[in-house]
């Protein structure tokens, strides 16, 4: 029995022949439907109830089943949107909300005034927009079926843009018998009155999700515009395939497996701007601040002058390149309110120097009588980019003479690691890295990053009453000026006791193939309405 | 051998029994916090800490210890601390592309890999004896990503024969589901075929140099009767306990393969899970696969018997 090299030649002529007859697997291979959507989300659909977290994948499946209030437009105003008439009476102390027509939960039953009163008592335990509103209101409660009250003792000049918010946990309305539950018990009924249901019997968690277009669903007359007007569905499903290596999706992308993929790695940029089929398309314009938290518990960063030197050694570009990379997409931030927020401001500024200034940072070291104590760094590795940051950080730190240690951990570690108050030496921290939207900074009353209360306050607990008296005096303030004054005072506090050091800004465009079109850009909820897919 | 099939049993709930305390131990002593995932970067402490008292995270070790083996022992393995559904209803989502995967490549792996071994040690330092250890260096050295994205890139996006990713369930079709492991089973085969082919190799050479072979090509016998029926037959009881160990393996480390083709299986749950410390199910999977361990191990033991008759239990 012999094999000579001719038969071996032989058998791989007629594999390769075998293989080359692709109309059997070319008709097989799966292709997005004409009105399916495949979409490849930037993280796992993981909890389903988009008030117990604020994780912006629930709040963009959330968007999708359930409806809200009111929403905000391409300009960020409020808009109507379940709402079909409003009213605020004189003492601006009771408003009072109708419902439009034509609202129904997924289950068949209709939306009424009692829903949205437990819906807002829910949000009011968990948004910080929420509490304020709950803290202020003497009474919420329906009048009938299609009307409701809120009435505070107190007038709350921003009380509409709080229940438009965009800050994740948003304002989604559920059903009263999901929303009575306690707001830390997950619902998982997935039944609300959006535009789009919740296919309970194809989901797969940890594999794909999928929508269906909710054909009962009546969208408002106006045109779509931001997250407001009709939210008209192109598409008859919807699905979230969970693709958890980048490559593989974006392989699926450039195969036409799937017609989107929302965080393309920096470094497929080109592949995907060289492709004719397909386009880089930056839907939350305002992107997203990178922020370095401080323990200001312990030392060094207890004393001001230690976190003051934090601000002056940051070179901002150095640390977006070496995070995002693309120039394109990055920028520096120096106000606390975000770039190019409505209130974003240039007041106590004067810190920042391109490159940054190790030499002023470690004069400011010597004068906050640093000894030497141990800086530990809290280095996400499982978030390829603050792990980055990070190691420059570290390094950054050690070249002006600071004992900086890096503690490798993924971002579980670090989301427990980070609520220890105790010394490094028993198991706290001194700096880890965050990020938050660009858009939530230019509400101080939406984000606990711009908290200075202390023990309350968030993660590095910073401390300061008198920039806390003047937060609270925002929901006081009524126009857009008074807040503008308002914002650079704080501003002027904030940059002196510094409560965090921001790193910069980035955008993270989407991938998508060139046949979907009518994507809506909002920051923080990338909704699906108004998409659709054309014949290419 | 009725005793010896229930001795076995005991020692596998005995296993199980020690990684269920192990691990447990093992995940509440690890940092991270389920509550903290669940309520996302931004949240606040007064959020996670709602939700950590909700789960029932703040019992006391040993009380959260007694509950879970309470409720596996009534066969419940409890919810999804993520997805709030139960853990075995996850689990059977994600039985079948993985032993679909893992029995597809095991079929290629063991009658590719053992007619390799056969026919390099017919023919040591032969042509065929060369290609395999060739072919055997690069399967053992080129990691699987690596080979999974070669493939990926030449027969799914240059030509379009094959899909990149996912998984179809065999209930979609004969060839939907043949169509999507392709490339799967190529890729986390390769290694697999290496490996049992110098196995095999290795111990046909052995028997081939025994005397009865040289008495049985004596007597005239043919090739394929000295191959088959002589040498393979006695060269089986390695080739197998390999068969069993590559099987047992493929179950626990196929992870990178369903990572690189998506293919929604056992390994990929356990790493989310790992990921989001959702102990529910990190727990059940690893109980179960401890188990799963030592069946595998069993049937290869019990299956000697059948190729070697002088094997007794």
């Amino acid at each position: 029995m012999t094999i000579s090299r001719r038969d071996l030649f032989k058998a791989g002529f007629a594999v390769g022949a075998a293989l080359s007859i692709p109309s059997i697997p070319r008709a097989q291979t799966a292709t997005a439907a004409a009105r399916t959507a495949r979409m490849v989300k930037s993280s796992d659909l993981r909890v389903f109830d988009p008030i117990l977290t604020a994780t912006n994948i629930t709040a963009d499946h959330g968007a999708a089943i359930y409806d809200t209030l009111f929403s905000l437009d391409s300009k960020f105003m409020p808009q109507p949107q379940m709402v079909s008439n409003w009213s605020v009476s004189n003492d601006k102390k009771a408003y009072t909300f109708e419902l439009r027509e034509g609202l129904g939960w997924h289950d068949g039953t209709p939306v009424t005034a009692a829903d949205c009163v437990a819906s807002i008592r829910r949000w009011g335990h968990v948004h910080p927009g929420g509490q304020l509103i709950m803290a202020l209101a003497s009474d919420i409660s329906e009048r009938d079926d299609k009307t409701f009250t809120i009435s505070l003792k107190e007038p709350l000049g921003l009380l509409i843009d709080l229940l438009a918010d965009l800050t994740p946990p948003c304002l989604f309305m559920m059903r009263e018998k999901d929303a009575n539950r306690p707001a830390t018990e997950q619902v998982t009924a997935n039944i609300g009155s959006g535009p789009f249901k919740f296919n309970e019997a194809l989901v797969k968690p940890g594999a794909s999700i999928t929508f269906d277009r909710n054909e009962k669903y009546v969208p408002r007359k106006e045109p779509s515009d931001g997250l407001a007007g009709g939210k008209v569905v192109h598409v008859d499903r919807v699905i979230w395939d969970v693709i958890p290596d980048q490559q593989t999706a974006m392989a699926a992308l450039q195969a036409g497996e799937v017609d989107y993929f929302e965080t393309p790695p920096v470094e497929l940029y080109s592949l995907v701007e060289s492709d004719p089929d397909l386009g880089l398309q930056v839907l939350d314009k305002p992107g997203w601040d990178v922020v370095l938290r401080m323990n200001c518990l312990q030392p060094p960063f207890n004393n001001v002058k230690a976190r003051q030197a934090m601000l002056h050694l940051i070179d901002q570009e150095a640390f977006m390149r070496v995070m995002y990379a693309d120039p394109k997409y990055i920028n520096t931030v120096t106000s606390i309110f975000g770039k190019d927020t409505p209130v974003s401001n240039d007041e106590n500024t004067g810190w920042y120097k391109k490159g940054g200034d190790p030499e002023k940072a470690r004069q400011l070291f010597k004068e906050a009588a640093y000894a030497g104590e141990k800086v530990v760094i809290l280095d996400p590795t499982d978030w390829r980019e603050a792990d980055n940051a990070s190691q420059l950080l570290a390094a950054a730190l050690r070249k002006i003479g600071v004992n900086a240690e890096l503690a490798p951990m993924d971002w579980g570690g670090v989301s427990t690691r980070r609520a220890k108050k105790d010394s490094v030496e028993n198991g706290g921290w001194s700096l880890f890295i965050t990020s938050e939207s660009n858009y939530s900074f230019g509400n101080p009353l939406a984000t606990p990053l711009l908290l200075a209360n202390g023990d309350d306050a968030w993660y590095g607990w910073p401390k300061n009453d008198e920039y806390e008296a003047l937060r609270a005096d925002w929901a006081n303030v009524s126009t857009l000026q008074e807040r503008k004054e308002l914002a650079r005072r704080m501003q002027s506090i904030w940059w002196d006791f510094v409560g965090d050091v921001r790193l910069g800004k980035y955008v993270s465009p989407i991938a998508h193939r060139k046949t979907l079109t009518g994507l809506i850009g909002m920051p923080q909820i990338v909704p699906m309405w108004n998409m659709q897919k054309v014949t290419a | 051998m009725g005793a010896y099939i229930l001795g076995r049993m005991g020692s596998a709930i005995v296993v199980m029994v020690m990684v269920g305390i192990f691990v447990f131990l093992l995940l509440r002593l690890a940092p991270g916090d389920p509550a903290a995932m669940i309520a996302g970067r931004s949240a606040t402490e007064e959020m996670i800490a709602g939700i950590r008292e909700q789960l029932g995270l703040n019992d006391p070790l040993p009380v959260q210890f007694i509950q879970w083996v309470r409720a596996m022992l009534g066969g419940d393995f409890g919810t999804s601390i993520f997805a709030g559904r139960p853990v075995l209803e996850l689990l059977s989502q994600r039985l079948e592309p993985t032993l679909s995967l893992t029995i597809l490549t095991t079929i290629v792996a063991v009658t590719v890999g053992v007619s390799f071994g056969v026919l390099a040690a017919w023919q040591t330092g032969g042509f065929v004896d060369r290609l395999l250890a060739v072919f055997s260096a690069l399967g053992y050295s080129v990691p699987v990503f690596v080979i999974g994205y070669f493939l990926i890139y030449f027969f799914a996006i240059r030509t379009h024969w094959l899909p990149v990713q996912g998984y179809k369930p065999i209930g979609s079709g004969l060839g939907l589901w043949f169509v999507h492991l392709i490339l799967p089973t190529v890729a986390l085969g390769l290694g697999f075929i290496a490996f049992i082919a110098r196995v095999t190799r290795a111990s046909m050479l052995e028997v081939l140099s025994e005397d009865y072979m040289r008495t049985a090509a004596a007597k005239g016998a043919s090739s394929y009767a000295m191959l088959v029926h002589h040498a393979l037959k006695n060269a089986g009881v390695p080739i197998l306990t390999v068969i069993g160990i590559s099987f047992a393996y493929m179950i626990g480390g196929v992870v990178l393969t369903e990572t690189v083709f998506n293919i929604p299986g056992i390994g990929r749950l356990v790493v989310d899970a790992i990921n989001n410390r959702d102990y529910p199910i990190i727990q059940s999977v690893l109980v179960l696969t401890s188990g799963l361990y030592v069946l595998i191990n069993l049937t290869v033991d019990l299956a000697y018997t059948l190729i070697d008759p002088r094997i007794r239990y």
